[in-house]
């Protein structure tokens, strides 16, 4: 009768996971699927997709060479900003683990704060510094510097620029989480043993944040990658990247089209997460490399 | 389905627990009488903690029966079990004041309120905690929570009381406080209590029985007493107290019955068990309190020499080197100021008393 | 070391008021009296929120992105709760997968999943509302299950044991003693679902349709095709508003170092 109690049980389980399970799997995994499904098919003049199964979409993005450009535009992008979120991000973690808690708590307020506020909004914040009436422009000609307004937006040095602020607050999250379970006792043997403030940093404290640097540069350049509105907004026209490929795709309604280069997409992601953390070994520090 | 138990409230029949290839109880048989006082003791991971539970019923025995009241409650879930629990860390629900903690229990078995209420108020009065209704269990002291924790469990009126080293996070004085407490309390309510904990003093203390548990099983159990005078095993004889083992042989059996048994050079009659037949090899184990010093050329002792020795106020420990190599210690009273004349190096002799030399079986 | 700890405080200001400034800017532009922005300010004026109380399409977005916001906030709040009670205390691959699986919408590129369901709402007929709220709910509930879980793991078992030996089934238990003490939790998770839908952008840019916008992809609607900006600076500064709000209640609640700390 053993087997009544475990059943039993089961259903106990059953009960709490099957609602979030099914849901995740009609609105998550389902459409994914779809999404695939439809990518490997024919496009078709009436119907969403044709009927034929076939890789062509996939072999026209990697064929042409404006969908290789882009790619390689978006890598550079994606990593110039999550490169630049680690150089400064880091920094900013060593002070905060440092501080006192409260202030230490403050500070996270503060950087919590504008990860609740929407891209769009924060985007806007720089078209009213960057733009042709914003912030500087006025300033400079009010100061009588310049005789034209300066055209500081619609490059890709914008998008930089306004992606890295944005993403910013996460990289110093994720390192100062992983800086925090740094045992202080390890940076007090070092020293003890003789290494300076600059050797203990690069061979006991750094090491020890790698999980961090992982995390932190994965999640920021994962984020790049998606960042439809903010790279419309201050990039403009010439400097797409591969998610507004994406938008414009699917605003044609060439669906097959639009699906394969999400896949692309997506592919793109899963690669360089494969790669950064191969790369960076994390499960080093974890303890279970 | 019930079954006459002859009286008792808990039995455990042949029950064993395994987790994965770790076995945490195996094969146990246990038979609690009502209104006893029981204490599982053993060192960490000897089963103690999951025997309790498999009373309780948040473990399921993989083999055997468990009984409370004569019924069979192997497939019995927790809440329906006719039992209560104090737990180590308390386990008071901190979103409820002292008074709704203690009432948790008879608002499950749809206890009237005004009854209710009575009811938590005599709990509360037994454990010295009237007034304290509107308390939050954090606003509470150590103690204080220890002893809602006991109100709580007690007010159900259960037919067993099982307490998982409730005391172990009290500091000493508290404790032994407690400890007088508790038993007191279980005597007036006459209520069966089962206890584990691991220090054998608090087990000595307490109960009217103690088990004493190693590797899933039970190596012996009766009273303190017995426990401590005539342990049945070697892990018994060093579990409780330390002990002084010797090998000897068996010479013969004597007319009067006693068992004549040879430890070296001495020779001494014992009482009689089976197993120790002539030639036969036996271990005997003696409390160090047990030994009497004499000096070095004194008949009838075995020879040894003084170590190191530790003066204790009461009592001075002397620590000893035996024929064979075997480290002893003898445990004497400072009665006597002579006891302060032996040093490290001296040669005496170890005088054992026939009637405190007890046989150890292995396990 | 002194020197060291100079620059390493200038680079967190610095950083602060680059990742703030652009805030901080849309928030003074709002009460700016002129057509256009003027640095600095030259005085101060409610205009522009009285304007963007009188378009009825902004109106209508801020409505309805707080009404989406509030039922995608329980629903999530339900599945992640649902969720985080299985897997607090198992352990085993199964376990592990799924436990990947409800948190990866925190990893996976909002913009594919918006996509995804654009397609999947299409074939399956989705009405446009009920569509944009379940998307909501998806991208919230591992924040929710994130939350939940860690007011769980905090949480002592024997509090749910003692209720056990005291008589309460499993569903009085999770009732009466479970519930009660991860409120924090709860609340925690259920603000974050909310400010999360309520600023979310890439699947609503898929998912809303005609008559059916929110607040975020109306303004970035205006900021695409429209002149007249500066109305865009009183609904950022309003939504800017509600953050705060809740921020401050998570952190009232809950501090919010303990939250974060999970990452």
């Amino acid at each position: 009768m053993e087997w009544l109690t475990r059943f039993l049980r089961m259903r106990w389980a059953a009960v709490l996971v099957l609602p979030p399970l099914l849901f995740f799997l009609a609105f998550f995994v389902g459409p994914l699927i779809y999404l695939f499904f439809v990518s490997v098919h024919d496009v078709s003049q009436v119907e969403m997709y044709g009927t034929r199964l076939t890789v062509e979409n996939y072999v026209r993005i990697a064929g042409d060479p404006f969908y290789l450009f882009i790619i390689r535009r978006t890598l550079t992008a994606g990593l110039a900003v999550s490169g630049l979120s680690l150089l400064i991000g880091y920094p900013v973690a060593l002070s905060m683990v440092r501080m006192s808690p409260s202030r230490r708590s403050l500070l996270f307020i503060l950087l919590l704060f504008p990860l609740m506020v929407s891209n769009v909004i924060r985007a806007y914040g720089w078209i009213a510094i960057l733009g042709r009436r914003g912030v500087i422009n006025n300033v400079l000609s009010d100061a009588g510097l310049i005789q034209a307004p300066l055209l500081l937006m619609y490059s890709l040095e914008t998008v930089v620029v306004g992606l890295l602020t944005i993403l910013l607050p996460y990289m110093i999250i994720c390192l100062v989480n992983a800086l925090l379970t740094v045992d202080r006792n390890l940076e007090e043997a070092a020293q003890a043993l003789g290494a300076g403030p600059a050797r203990t940093f690069f061979y006991v404290t750094l090491p020890l944040s790698t999980p961090g640097i992982a995390s932190g540069l994965l999640m920021v350049f994962l984020l790049t990658l998606s960042a439809y509105v903010t790279v419309q907004l201050l990039g403009g026209a010439q400097s797409k990247m591969l998610v507004s490929l994406v938008y414009d795709s699917v605003m044609t309604f060439v669906w097959p089209r639009a699906a394969a280069l999400a896949f692309v997409l997506l592919a793109i992601s899963l690669a360089v997460t494969t790669l950064m953390l191969k790369g960076i070994r994390p499960q080093r520090v974890q303890g279970k490399g | 389905m019930s079954t006459d138990m002859g009286g008792m409230d808990v039995v455990l029949r042949h029950v064993t627990k395994a987790f994965g290839s770790v076995v945490a109880v195996n094969d146990l048989t246990l038979e609690i009488p009502r209104g006893l006082f029981l204490s599982l003791l053993g060192p960490s991971g000897c089963g103690k903690t999951t025997t309790l539970r498999l009373i309780a019923g948040f473990e399921q025995p993989s083999g055997g029966d468990v009984f409370i009241q004569g019924r069979r409650v192997n497939l019995v879930p927790v809440y329906r079990r006719d039992f209560s629990m104090v737990f180590q860390n308390f386990a008071l629900f901190p979103h409820m004041t002292v008074a709704n903690n203690v009432a948790f229990g008879l608002r499950m078995r749809r206890v009237p309120p005004r009854e209710r209420d009575t009811r938590v108020q005599e709990a509360l009065a037994l454990v010295h905690l009237a007034g304290f209704e509107d308390r939050y269990p954090k606003q509470l002291s150590g103690g204080q929570q220890q002893r809602v924790a006991l109100a709580r469990a007690i007010v159900v009126r259960p037919t067993v009381l099982l307490l998982d080293e409730p005391l172990g996070s009290l500091d000493k004085k508290l404790r032994e406080e407690m400890q007088v407490e508790l038993r007191q309390l279980q005597r007036a309510i006459g209520i069966t209590a089962v206890f584990v904990t691991h220090d054998q003093e608090e087990a000595l203390t307490l109960s009217d029985r103690v088990a004493i548990m190693n590797g899933g099983r039970i190596e012996q159990m009766g009273t303190p007493r017995e426990l401590y005078e005539h342990p049945a095993t070697d892990f018994v004889a060093n579990f409780l107290g330390v002990s002084n083992i010797f090998e000897g042989r068996v010479i013969a059996r004597q007319e009067d019955g006693a068992a004549r048994i040879a430890i070296g050079p001495v020779q001494l009659s014992i009482g009689w068990e089976p197993g120790l037949e002539p030639g036969a090899p036996v271990r005997v184990a003696v409390r160090p309190e047990k030994i009497r010093l004499g000096l070095p050329d004194e008949p009838g002792g075995l020879p040894a020499s003084l170590r190191h020795v530790v003066y204790l106020g009461a009592t001075t420990h002397f620590y000893l080197e035996g024929p064979d190599g075997a480290s002893l210690v003898v445990h004497v009273q400072n009665v006597s100021p002579d006891t302060g004349l032996w040093a490290p190096g001296d040669w005496v002799s170890c005088h054992l008393e026939p009637r405190s030399v007890f046989v150890l079986r292995k396990r | 070391m002194r020197h060291t700890s100079w620059t390493l405080r200038i680079v967190t200001l610095l950083s602060l008021v680059i990742i703030l400034g652009p805030i901080a800017i849309v928030i003074l532009v709002s009460f700016s009296p002129s057509d256009f922005f003027a640095f600095p300010p030259r005085g101060l004026s409610l205009r522009w929120y009285y304007e963007f109380f009188h378009i009825a399409s902004m109106r209508g977005a801020y409505l309805l992105s707080l009404e989406i916001a509030l039922i995608a906030s329980v629903l999530a709040t339900a599945l992640g709760t649902l969720a985080a009670l299985f897997l607090a205390r198992r352990r085993g691959a199964v376990v592990g997968l799924l436990n990947a699986l409800f948190l990866s919408p925190l990893v996976f590129p909002t913009i594919i999943i918006g996509v995804a369901l654009l397609l999947f709402y299409r074939r399956i007929g989705m009405p446009i509302l009920p569509g944009l709220v379940l998307a909501h709910v998806l991208i919230g509930t591992p924040y929710c299950i994130r939350s939940v879980l860690a007011s769980l793991q905090a949480f002592d078992v024997s509090l749910e044991e003692a209720g056990q030996s005291l008589g309460a089934s499993p569903l009085r238990t999770l009732f009466l003693i479970t519930l009660p003490c991860i409120r924090p939790g709860l609340l925690s998770g259920w603000l974050f679902a909310f400010i999360v839908s309520f600023g979310e952008l890439n699947t609503a840019l898929f998912l809303t349709g005609p008559g059916v916008t929110t607040l975020p992809i109306e303004i970035f609607a205006y900021l695409q095709f429209q002149g007249s900006q500066l109305v865009i600076a009183a609904a950022s500064t309003l939504q800017v508003c509600l953050v705060i709000l809740l921020v401050v209640s998570i952190e009232r609640l809950v501090g919010l170092g303990s939250i974060v700390r999970s990452r």
